[in-house]
């Protein structure tokens, strides 16, 4: 059961002079859902962001499916299709209604011919709640809606891992709970995640591992219950329970 | 006096300006009947409709200036005055009613019956007149053979010509979206540079050198590089002719234009269209294809409409190379009858007609495609 499918070695990434990134070494068990948590600027959407090479990071590895995503000669299309992603801004294409958003990618990228491109679309915009909204204009739906079809896009390239980019910050506090139920479905599948969240509850509930990002580098990591029971580092209490008071504010 | 909200424009619930417009109209109407007469005229001087006319814009003259006086001596107390009765502001915004009425009927009479004449005059006349509006009617219809080719040319040429940069543009813009990535091969990187260069420098000459510079340079090219073949002058106008080498300088410096707008198009569509699609593993190429370039175009619809509007004007530099546009027809009418302001005029007329006709279509197909068209902008 112990299968690694995502392993990140020494992994470095500046913008200009500002280091976001100082040498994270992270791995990733079939099946686990991993929640990181972390101030804003702490570099936990830019790690996200450079496993699936949306920025390409300075130095280090990212292993994933037995080869290096770092190696300049390695076939990034093929792998990125193995690796969903789902963004903070929905992302959803403008000019495709929503089925066609979810059928794009098979029928160019895969050649899958459109009937069943299609009814594997169906398929999961069924298990995300929009049966009713195939044929929808992707621009006029709600924030919630848009996530959950930028779920259901991702679902359609049967991914092996999912990396979720802070998907519930644009959204109304009365609408997160739909997008992360159907996340909390996901994992309970066993698909294998990676979640950059402010939700703490989510994270507390869901997630087998949280891990703390803190300027760049990872400060600890461990069970939930660790993390947020009882955190040894300093700076994941004093965040914890800053979170927290604001929570309850 | 009691506010009640009334029903109506501006026009026809404010009283205020009552006086003011009247008047302006009521002295419009006057001149208007006071200028010539001409043999179709309805209202002449003596005739009940005229005297009538004159009388309304008389009366209301008088009451006007009367209503300014009594302002001027009850300047704080003036809506408390008599002018302020309910009775006297209804008959004399009725009264109003009347000069609009009266005004309409002189416009008709000492304008349109007047032009009616005039064009009936003007096609009988031998010669041109001397008169302004008679030479300009006259050199229309006598040239109508010359200016219609003329305007036709200069649609033909506008329509092509955006058509042809369109596509050009299409071509000359993914070019230009060229950028050498880390992980291309030497040699993909070194054509990637290349096709990047090519593009800004074509956009850089083509819009920093005028038009009609580029018209002669585009034709005497072609001219040489026909002549070169050995084949006669007379070969070399059939397949290197006017309208072609004019078409070409058109199409190839509106490519410049439209590549800009494209790429601003392109640049206006957010980052992550290309980052969703790039995480589904589609390629850049692909991507570009099927998501960002759709919503591109479609947003460039307004301004590629603008490039036709700004041809239509524009194409008229191409009259230096002998280009049959509306332009040249121009000229050339102008040199039949050595008289040039007049006709000039009839050609800025006809201008105008040609865009303001062509920014309707865009508005109306702007609406239809849900892309509002915002006016003429700028020209090249």
């Amino acid at each position: 059961m112990n299968e690694t499918v995502l392993k990140i070695e020494g992994l470095e990434k500046s913008f200009g002079n500002l280091e976001v990134l100082k040498g994270i070494d992270l791995e990733v068990q079939k099946g686990e859902v991993v929640c990181i948590i972390g101030a804003s600027g702490s570099g936990k959407s830019t790690l996200l962001r450079c496993i699936n090479l949306l920025e390409e990071a300075d130095a280090g590895h990212i292993w994933f499916d037995g080869q290096d995503l770092m190696d300049l000669n390695v076939n990034l299309n093929a792998l990125r299709q193995k690796i969903g992603m789902v963004f903070q801004s929905f992302n959803l294409f403008n000019n495709k209604n929503v089925i066609d958003n979810c059928t794009l990618s098979p029928m160019t990228v895969r050649k899958v011919p459109k009937a069943q491109a299609e009814e594997t679309a169906i398929r999961h915009l069924t298990t995300v709640g929009l049966a009713d909204f195939i044929y929808a204009d992707s621009t006029r739906l709600s924030g919630g809606q848009k996530q959950r079809v930028a779920i259901a896009r991702s679902l359609c390239m049967e991914p092996e891992i999912m990396l979720f980019d802070e998907p519930t910050s644009a959204l109304d506090p009365e609408i997160v709970g739909e997008v992360l139920d159907v996340m909390k479905e996901l994992a309970a599948e066993g698909m294998t995640m990676i979640v950059v969240t402010h939700e703490m509850a989510f994270a507390k509930e869901v997630s087998d591992r949280v891990i703390f990002m803190d300027q760049g580098v990872i400060l600890e990591q461990g069970s939930p219950r660790d993390i947020f029971g009882n955190p040894r580092n300093e700076r994941t209490r004093e965040f914890l329970s800053r979170y927290l008071e604001d929570k309850q504010e | 006096m009691k506010q009640t909200p009334q029903k109506g424009n501006f026009i026809t619930r404010d009283h205020r300006y009552v006086y003011l417009g009247g008047s302006l109209i009521a002295l419009l109407g006057l001149s208007l009947l006071y200028s010539r007469e001409h043999p179709y005229s309805f209202m002449i001087s003596g005739n009940l409709p005229e005297f009538c006319a004159l009388a309304v814009f008389w009366i209301f003259l008088a009451i006007s200036g009367f209503a300014l006086i009594v302002k001027f001596f009850y300047w704080k107390t003036y809506s408390n005055s008599f002018m302020k009765r309910p009775a006297v502001m209804r008959v004399s915004r009725w009264l109003s009613y009347l000069v609009v009425l009266a005004c309409i009927l002189a416009i008709i009479d000492r304008g349109l019956l007047q032009l009616i004449y005039t064009v009936q005059i003007c096609m009988q006349a031998e010669r041109n007149p001397q008169e302004f509006v008679s030479s300009m009617i006259y050199m229309s219809i006598e040239g109508k053979n010359i200016i219609l080719t003329g305007i036709w040319t200069t649609i033909r040429i506008a329509l092509l010509g955006t058509g042809i940069a369109f596509v050009l543009a299409i071509f000359m813009v993914f070019l230009r979206i060229q950028e050498p990535d880390k992980r291309d091969n030497d040699f993909v990187k070194a054509v990637k540079w290349c096709a990047n260069r090519f593009a800004r420098l074509y956009v850089f000459v083509i819009r920093g050198t005028p038009m009609m510079v580029q018209a002669l340079i585009f034709y005497y090219f072609g001219f040489n590089l026909f002549k070169r073949t050995g084949m006669t002058v007379t070969e070399i106008n059939n397949v290197w002719s006017f309208f072609i080498s004019g078409l070409c300088t058109v199409s190839l410096n509106s490519t410049a234009y439209l590549t800009e707008v494209l790429r601003g198009g392109i640049q206006s569509i957010d980052r992550g269209q290309t980052e969703a699609a790039r995480s589904l593993g589609m390629s850049n190429w692909q991507a570009m294809i099927k998501v960002v370039f759709p919503q591109a175009v479609k947003n460039s619809i307004p301004a590629i409409g603008n490039e036709f509007i700004i041809n239509i004007k524009d194409s008229s530099v191409l009259s230096v190379i002998g280009v049959m546009d509306l332009m040249y027809a121009t000229k050339s009418v102008s040199g039949i009858y050595f008289r040039s302001l007049e006709i000039y005029c009839v050609a800025a007329i006809l201008y105008l007609i040609l865009t303001w006709l062509s920014s309707q279509l865009l508005k109306y197909l702007g609406s239809k495609l849900d892309t509002p068209y915002k006016g003429i902008t700028s020209s090249n």
